[in-house]
């Protein structure tokens, strides 16, 4: 009987013991492994957890950013990595999400590949964002944002330009609210060339893997 | 309308929303303590509030609006709820059943909650639950998000059976070896806890995409969620602990005396 204790007992401590070895090693893979499963599909596919557009895209677009100041986008995409974005600052979900994800990150990268990054909004409901809502709501993000109003006219045709589908105004809701459904996905720009694209669902993990090869792409 | 608490991708709203399969299940679970007690021999008015304070535990970590932020918007909820199902209402559930509630000699019973198994089983579920794969997989539906927190529950009540279960099943363990065993979870939940602590990145994609709440960032939420775990398990176990040695000294004590007034 007193044997069979000590049996079941060193049993007992060796999988004790195999568990403590076993259980970080499965949180360390966990660690590793956090992120999109279609972005690392795509890394294996391209070196990109972006998605690789089938033509690069280019843009020439004067807007007013938030100090009322003409702001070409072509100069500001030449020389830095662009990523430029088309939402509202009433939307819900997506703009909030994806623009905050990205601004942790890019918060996270050393000052040298920070300064060369520019994040431009571009706003799809100028009827009620107006240039200090847009700069409050951007610099509680990150103040280094860019953003940007137009017409409705001027936006549509930059965003047709660009081969993404023009913003729609949504049925008003009882509160007298409406939204305004509108492209989820980040145009990353070097040499003022767009040639990936961040849809929403993006993670931080995927910025952080994407944007220093966008970066050394800028420098080749 | 939602039968129990998932990841929705609508923005969050305090606008108050029913859940009918949480409040059945919170209505079978007090049937189930109700008709558990009626069976035992023994009725202690205490214990039936240690029940009933569990039962009502469990309903605000599942319900509105507890279970709907945990379920799909913030990590740090997820959490509570944890805390709440796993570690809080199991043993208030256990003390809240009389001796004989359950047969707890029967053999099936004892093996099913042998320590070492329950400990094991238990463990196994607080690092599955939170390996963010199965988490996001999970929490997308709502029959995964009710697996995992029947999965908490089912497990705390086998972790804290031999601890504070009803009649023989406490007396499996001494009480130093009970103390040991809790203090065993807390040296395995160090793990999990600081992983969702210290990581630099968001890990569960549930919460990082979800619609933002209050403008709270997703890596400061889920830096919460594993302070919870670590903080909060540590404290909740701690206090079991505490509870624990401080009856063993009593008992301790109290046959000393008695030692003393027999030579006496």
């Amino acid at each position: 009987m007193r044997s069979g204790m000590r049996h079941t007992h060193g049993r007992s401590a060796r999988g004790l013991a195999l568990l403590c070895l076993i259980l970080p090693a499965v949180l360390a893979a966990c660690e590793r492994a956090a992120g999109n499963d279609d972005a690392q599909a795509r890394e294996r596919r391209t070196g990109f957890r972006g998605v690789l557009l089938d033509a690069p895209l280019e843009a020439d677009f004067t807007l007013t950013d938030t100090r009322g100041r003409p702001f070409r986008f072509r100069d500001e995409a030449r020389d830095n990595v662009a990523l430029l974005f088309f939402g509202y600052t009433h939307c819900p979900d997506v703009c909030p999400v994806h623009l905050s994800n990205l601004a942790a990150v890019i918060q996270r990268l050393p000052y040298a590949q920070r300064s060369r990054i520019r994040v431009v909004f571009v706003t799809t409901d100028p009827a009620r964002d107006t240039a200090q809502r847009i700069r409050e709501w951007l610099d509680a993000m990150d103040p280094s944002f860019i953003g940007l109003r137009g017409t409705v006219d001027e936006v549509t045709r930059i965003q047709h330009a660009l081969h993404l589908p023009a913003a729609a105004l949504e049925a008003a809701r009882p509160d007298g609210g409406y939204d305004v459904g509108h492209a989820a996905q980040v145009l990353a720009f070097t040499d003022g060339v767009a040639r990936v694209a961040y849809p929403f669902g993006t993670r931080q993990t995927d910025w952080l893997h994407d944007l220093p090869i966008l970066l050394v792409q800028l420098e080749d | 309308m939602q039968w129990w608490c998932a990841a929705q991708t609508a923005a969050w709203s305090w606008a108050w929303r029913p859940y009918p399969g949480v409040w059945l299940f919170i209505l079978t679970v007090a049937a189930a303590f109700a008709w558990l007690r009626r069976r035992a021999t023994s009725r202690d008015d205490g214990m039936r509030a240690a029940g009933i304070t569990g039962i009502l535990l469990l309903w605000v970590a599942l319900d509105w609006p507890i279970g709907a932020l945990g379920g799909g918007y913030l990590a740090s909820l997820h959490m509570v709820q944890f805390l709440l199902i796993a570690l809080v209402a199991p043993p208030l559930l256990l003390l809240g059943l009389p001796a004989g509630a359950v047969p707890a000699h029967a053999r099936v019973l004892q093996q099913a909650t042998h320590p070492l198994l329950a400990l094991l089983v238990f463990i196994a579920i607080v690092y599955g639950t939170h390996v963010p794969a199965i988490s996001d997989a999970a929490m997308a539906t709502q029959w995964g998000s009710f697996l995992i927190d029947m999965a908490w529950l089912g497990g705390g009540l086998l972790f804290w059976w031999p601890v504070v279960g009803p009649g023989a099943a406490r007396e499996r363990m001494s009480p130093p070896l009970r103390m040991g065993y809790l203090f065993a979870l807390l040296v395995f939940m160090t793990g999990p806890g600081a992983m969702i602590t210290f990581s630099d990145v968001p890990l569960f994609a549930t919460y990082e995409l979800a619609p933002r709440v209050d403008g709270i960032a997703a890596l400061d939420d889920q830096r919460v969620a594993g302070l919870l775990m670590k903080v909060g398990g540590g404290f909740i176990i701690w206090v079991a602990i505490s509870i624990l040695f401080y009856r063993w000294h009593r008992t301790e004590n109290q046959l000393i005396e008695r030692e003393m007034a027999d030579v006496a």
